[in-house]
């Protein structure tokens, strides 16, 4: 575990979002044990580990989905609290589940604005919920958030997401996650049933995000597109930190050892 | 090659059911066949072959589509409810029911000499209670609406028998047989049509510049035309054949108002736009967060609402209320099937309250047209399954060319 901290410093910017001794507990299932993890902004930060290492439990601590029985959340080197979504939204932590969850029925504009539709000026009398929605606005906001992340292949965003590929809408849930002032985005296996091109799509909006300064948290199985797309590369094994890799200095061979026996002492890259 | 073809077909009809006025098209084109049917071809049949003496234009006769939208309405207000909630994947079977509690209790009131406008504004409240307290078991308890519904329906007709135990009641109050008794001047009606279109020509014309000063993207000036032209053609040609007979009724004009407010409801507001989500995808919904269990149960009262409304028109239409006419009848299947022949889909997420008027305009002209021809109940019965089973086989299909890539 030491080890870990050997590998951050001089090449990476100071960390935005830390983590440090989250234990999580499912009944007698320990999921997460004294497991740390940071992100930096303008950084992707690659989570990887075996079936039930405990990504995806830390995912959904960090995005107050799950609350963990024990650990601290620092937030720009600040104590912050993450006990529900909410406080993980406020905080500007968004995640983009593996099931997109997307409104299939509804155009890209609405999806994108789901849940906060920009309303109308004058009609304040009534209740949010029964004023009229400013289409246009809603339509240039989402034009805007798709031209950011440039997905170059989406022609309109009044299409419906019924019609778009799968790389096109992972592109809009990841865009619909950075719409709202966020600054840690989390994608859970966001190329995992998507073909060759799609992928490539998929990753060229995740380096987009690095290069606005999102901190970026990205959970994969796949060992090339991690080393293509991430910055540094956190292995968990049995809820547990095995080590975070720079990943222009190590090797895919050396992280999935390391994902599926741990550290050997004697293996050569890790310190 | 042949399949490759039946696909590309079944994509052009799923894409063309996207946009908001191709949504109107495949409804349109049953009416169209429909009235073309009775209409015309059934009349120059009978010419030919020699059973009628001369050209029988009955059924497009102004009289005759008079008393088809009259017809129609009761259906076509239930329907407009019973599509709110299936737009949430939900169903409500107790709507005819509740509608006949609420006509039976406006029955009763108005003969203990509540003032009729009174007793509307009581039964109103009433539907909107009964949907409500469906809507609670579905969103809080759990239980499936097709459950709940149908436990409503028992026992909202049994509520009905309770409050009419001979079954019938006449209702002579007034003001209640005025909503379907009051036509609106000629003229007025014809100002009303080219007020309401101008207004539409108006607000799209709009919106066409407004996206033009803003930069995006324009929708196709000939598909923006065509739809003024063909509602302009619609609206003031229903408006002169009305006129040709007696006048616009206010019952229509009320039924089309009521229509107009839910179209607006649903498809231009934040609470809208959380019914269209949670049909879509309740997961989504909920992670954005939506009250989905709040937008549940204000969906049932919706339909209590229109319920109670379809109550209060047949009441007034038929001068009585009878327990056949609204819970024991064929009503409810009726408006379902209104719904659903409109386009509004069975799964959730897609349709309209403007497709279920004219859904229930099909299945009006169905019975209507069936009855002139002399066809037997039977015949009647029959036909309307199949053209049920037509409006949910495109519903399957083209959701299945979508979603199953």
């Amino acid at each position: 575990m030491e080890s870990k901290n050997d590998l951050v410093g001089h090449k990476v910017p100071p960390a935005h979002l830390i983590v440090r001794g989250i234990d999580k507990k499912f009944g007698g299932l320990q999921a997460l044990k004294d497991a740390d993890f940071e992100v930096a902004r303008g950084e992707v930060m690659a989570l990887v580990g075996d079936n039930g290492a405990g990504k995806s439990t830390l995912m959904k601590v960090l995005a107050g989905a799950y609350s963990a029985d024990a650990g601290d959340f620092f937030l720009d080197g600040k104590r912050v609290s993450i006990k529900s979504p909410n406080d993980a939204s406020a905080l500007g932590i968004q995640i983009v589940y593996q099931d997109l969850a997307l409104c299939e029925n509804l155009d890209v504009a609405a999806n994108l604005s789901l849940g906060k539709e920009p309303v109308k000026n004058g009609w304040r009398f009534l209740p949010y919920f029964l004023r009229p929605i400013d289409n246009l606005e809603m339509e240039s906001k989402a034009n805007k958030a798709i031209k950011r992340l440039q997905v170059r292949t989406l022609h309109s965003v009044r299409s419906k997401v019924s019609g778009l590929s799968g790389g096109q809408r992972q592109a809009i849930a990841i865009a619909r996650a950075v719409g709202t002032e966020s600054s840690v985005v989390m994608l859970d296996e966001p190329t995992a049933a998507l073909g060759v091109a799609q992928t490539k799509q998929v990753l060229e909006v995740v380096k987009r995000l690095r290069d606005t300064n999102h901190a970026v948290v990205y959970i994969s199985h796949n060992m090339q597109d991690i080393f293509e797309v991430s910055d540094r590369i956190t292995v968990l094994r049995h809820g547990q930190n095995v080590s975070t890799f720079i990943t222009s200095n190590t090797t895919p061979d050396e992280v999935v050892v390391a994902m599926t026996r741990g550290l050997d002492k004697n293996s050569v890259g890790s310190v | 090659m042949q399949s490759e073809k039946k696909i590309k077909f079944l994509d052009r009809l799923s894409l063309l059911r996207e946009t908001q006025f191709g949504a109107f098209l495949p409804v349109l084109f049953a009416l169209t066949a429909i009235w073309g049917y009775f209409g015309l071809i059934l009349p120059i049949h009978d010419l030919i072959s020699g059973e009628a003496e001369n050209f029988r234009a009955i059924f497009l006769s102004p009289r005759n589509i008079y008393n088809l939208f009259m017809q129609s309405a009761v259906i076509a207000a239930l329907a407009v409810g019973i599509t709110v909630v299936l737009l949430l994947g939900e169903i409500d079977l107790s709507a005819a029911a509740t509608a006949g509690v609420c006509a039976a209790l406006l029955g009763v009131l108005v003969l203990a000499g509540v003032p009729g406008f009174i007793a509307c504004l009581i039964v109103i409240f009433v539907g909107i209670i009964m949907g409500a307290a469906q809507g609670l078991l579905v969103a809080y308890v759990g239980i499936p609406s097709f459950v709940v519904t149908l436990a409503g329906l028992l026992g909202y007709q049994g509520l009905m028998q309770k409050i009419l135990p001979t079954g019938n009641l006449n209702v002579g109050d007034p003001f209640v047989r005025s909503i379907a008794r009051i036509l609106i001047p000629d003229i007025w009606g014809l100002i009303l049509a080219l007020f309401v279109f101008a207004l539409f020509l108006f607000t799209t014309l709009r919106k066409q510049f407004q996206r033009k000063s803003k930069g995006l993207e324009l929708d196709n000036n000939w598909t923006v035309w065509f739809q003024i032209l063909a509602f302009g053609l619609i609206v003031i040609s229903a408006v002169l054949t009305l006129n040709a007979y007696r006048s616009l009724p206010l019952l229509l004009v009320l039924l089309i108002a009521f229509t107009a407010f839910l179209d607006w409801i649903t498809r231009s507001t934040p609470y809208g736009r959380s019914i269209f989500a949670v049909g879509g995808n309740a997961e989504s919904a909920r992670r954005v967060g939506m009250k989905i269990k709040r937008i549940r149960v204000s969906a049932f009262a919706i339909v209590g609402l229109m319920a109670a409304i379809g109550g209060i028109f047949g009441a007034s239409r038929y001068g009585s209320v009878s327990y056949t006419a609204f819970a024991g009848g064929s009503l409810l299947l009726e408006a379902i099937g209104a719904a659903v022949i409109g386009g509004t889909s069975l799964f959730g997420g897609r349709g309209s309250v403007w497709n279920a008027i004219l859904g229930a305009l099909v299945i009006g002209s169905l019975g209507n047209g069936l009855d002139l021809s002399g066809a037997s109940a039977a015949d009647k019965l029959m036909v309307s399954g199949a053209i049920l089973l037509l409006a949910v086989a495109i519903d399957a299909l083209s959701r299945n060319s979508v979603g199953g890539r």
